[in-house]
């Protein structure tokens, strides 16, 4: 049985991190993984239900959402969070408390991003019709030691996903998808039983 | 909790299974009288790789790029490749499954050696070079599969070619048993949604003993000691199939074959007509029966080749393309048009019509994907098979080249399936075999991907 780790998604609004992590979560279910996807949108109408959007309460929803990666990571699951999580020590306090963890920096341009603005908030937070809003007035911590940067103002998703599940892979904490296919001699040997049975 | 246990059976034929020997196979026939039971489409060409494969993702071999076992990875002269589940990219029904957390047991599924990672169990295909290597996924599974075996558990039957027939009975009939023994075994280590197997014994066993068996062949001699060995062969998969319905308890079951069987007449050997023709010069002509190498060819003066098998592919040497290409590429296609008009009217040896069917695969395909050959034939819609050996200098010979086989591969194969609310089905006689992984998701509550060629019959 595969060993569980949290995959950690970290970047500002819009950036990309829902979207990998479905991706992500639907490989590692075909290649047989326990998965679990904690999306910060989700965790904020059930786990962090009341929570706002002050420095303290940032912390705790991010304090809360690692402390459930650790929970199913420690029983084999693949943790994906999927979170705005912008402050560099709170990150790095639950990969200390979970250890085998995997930070995904999804970086974008404000630019990219407020062209993109699918639910319209950035719109609003430059209105100033929404306050504290990361990346326009409040802050957001790069991390500085990511297993993977991805930037998704140029990158494909196909190319992104690649390159996460190639990180896994050479961590070892996945299965790989494919394995090498025939040596020369069990080639050859194929070759002649296909021969035998007239198929060739 | 919806549950689907498949019995599939390599080369498994409908006039047998549906019709001639259906009273006798009284598992099978409640199956078909409880749901469904009808003839199953092949690919084509209608051979274990790519047909199980295709089945699997509801995708033509030209959306695959497999052709057959042998592929062509770049147009030198050399380089046909063996496929193996590295090949196959399209998604297949168990990737699905596991995608929306359902396990899967995957035995035996011809495309799947070297196994991949799924939510559930893989045993490699019979392609598995021997049990040395890592066939299983987990790993582990392959310690207990001769324990699941009740013996040994066999990947494929050995020492095909022999003249010893007793043999080749006792060895098919002891695979068979095993791997159905291990299929119910490994079913219960596990609460599998899905759980599939694919036996290679019908297969096996019909091209060794095809001539012995049916009276329509022209070797058939009434009162043989092998005559009852194909029937009794069925009546013995049938009484596994009823074993295993019986081990998949509230499971439902269907029964699937990748292609059918029928008599072969003969071989034409493709490359003596292609040099009668004065398509293929060899550099010196062989003295005896000799499986044509590159190296024989003189390239410069040759314009197509080809490759024996259960249907015959051929292939042509087009300037900037081949190596040695000689056939200027504005002539192609005229020239592809003319061999495949030849071929069709290549009668057998006292000229009768035998019915020969060359395809192009643009005409066939969906897609046209890795190197196809160009053209595909089916000599005496695949009553004749194609001999590729040079050196007997006729066209026509009545013993495989390659060593005795009396069968060959028929499109339709059998689909059984004791489905409820069946009566509700799109009716049909003949399915399609890219129906069966639309009809699996279904089955599972899931949607059908627009990209899977066959439709749901559910």
């Amino acid at each position: 049985m595969p060993k569980g780790f949290t995959l950690w998604f970290t970047g500002l609004s819009g950036a990309g991190k829902s979207t990998l992590a479905e991706r992500v979560r639907d490989i590692l279910l075909e290649r047989g993984m326990k998965v679990e996807v904690l999306d910060g949108d989700e965790v904020r109408t059930n786990l962090s239900k009341g929570l706002g959007y002050s420095k303290e309460d940032r912390d705790t929803n991010i304090r809360r959402i690692g402390w459930v990666c650790n929970l199913l990571t420690r029983n084999e699951v693949v943790a994906i969070a999927a979170a705005i999580s912008p402050y560099r020590e709170i990150r790095d306090e639950n990969r200390a408390l979970i250890g085998r963890f995997v930070e995904i920096y999804c970086a974008c341009d404000i630019d990219t991003l407020k062209g993109r603005d699918p639910k319209g908030l950035y719109e609003k937070a430059l209105r100033g019709e929404i306050k504290n809003f990361t990346g326009v007035d409040d802050p957001y911590e790069p991390p500085g030691r990511a297993e993977v940067v991805i930037d998704t103002s140029c990158e494909s998703i196909d190319d992104s996903v690649r390159k996460i599940i190639a990180t896994l892979e050479q961590l070892n904490y996945i299965p790989a998808g494919d394995a090498r296919g025939y040596t020369e001699d069990e080639e050859e040997a194929i070759k002649q039983r296909l021969r035998d049975l007239g198929y060739i | 909790m919806k549950r689907l246990v498949i019995i599939g059976l390599d080369c498994f034929t409908p006039q047998w299974a549906l019709e001639q020997w259906r009273d006798d196979m009284p598992n099978l026939t409640a199956l078909a009288e409880q749901g469904v039971g009808a003839h199953l489409h092949s690919t084509i060409p209608p051979i274990t790789v790519p047909a199980w494969s295709c089945m699997m993702t509801s995708k033509d071999p030209g959306q695959l790029g497999i052709y057959g076992f042998r592929n062509r990875t770049s147009y030198e002269y050399d380089a046909l490749k063996v496929s193996d589940s590295t090949w196959v990219t399209a998604r297949t029904v168990w990737n699905y499954l596991s995608r929306n957390r359902m396990k899967s047991l995957v035995l035996s599924i011809p495309g799947t050696y070297p196994p991949k990672p799924l939510n559930g169990i893989m045993v490699g295909c019979f392609m598995t070079p021997d049990k040395s290597v890592t066939y299983t996924y987990p790993e582990g599974v392959k310690e207990v599969l001769d324990q699941a075996a009740g013996g040994e558990y066999i990947i494929d039957v050995k020492d095909f070619r022999t003249e010893n027939k007793d043999q080749l009975l006792t060895a098919v009939n002891e695979m068979t048993a095993a791997r159905f023994r291990a299929f119910r075994a490994l079913c219960r280590v596990d609460d599998f949604d899905f759980a599939m197997m694919v036996e290679m014994g019908p297969d096996r066993l019909q091209h060794g003993f095809w001539r012995y068996c049916d009276p329509t062949h022209r070797l058939f001699e009434p009162g043989n000691p092998y005559q009852h060995v194909l029937h009794d062969y069925y009546v013995s998969i049938d009484d596994e199939i009823g074993r295993t319905v019986e081990a998949a308890a509230d499971a439902s079951v269907m029964v699937v074959s990748d292609h059918g069987a029928q008599a072969m007449d003969g071989a034409i050997c493709i490359n003596e007509w292609l040099q009668q023709r004065g398509y293929l010069r060899l550099k010196q002509q062989p003295t005896a029966r000799t499986r044509l190498t590159s190296d024989m060819i003189d390239w410069a003066n040759t314009k197509a080749w080809g490759e024996g098998g259960y249907y015959g592919r051929l292939f042509m040497n087009v300037a900037g393309r081949e190596p040695q290409g000689c056939i200027p590429p504005g002539a192609y296609e005229s020239l592809r048009s003319e061999i495949a008009a030849g071929l069709e009217t290549q009668g057998d040896e006292d000229g009768r019509p035998i019915g020969t069917r060359v395809l192009k695969p643009e005409d066939v395909y969906r897609e046209v994907n890795n190197i196809a050959p160009d053209l595909i034939v089916y000599f005496g819609n695949l009553n004749w098979r194609s001999a590729g050996t040079v050196g007997d200098r006729v066209i026509h010979i009545r013993e495989n080249d390659t060593g005795p086989d009396d069968a060959n591969h028929a499109p339709d194969g059998v689909f059984v399936w004791n489905a409820a609310g069946a009566d509700s089905f799109r009716r049909s006689d003949s399915y399609s075999i890219y129906d069966i992984a639309p009809t699996i998701l279904r089955f599972f509550g899931l949607g059908v991907p627009e990209d899977m060629i066959g439709a749901s019959i559910m």
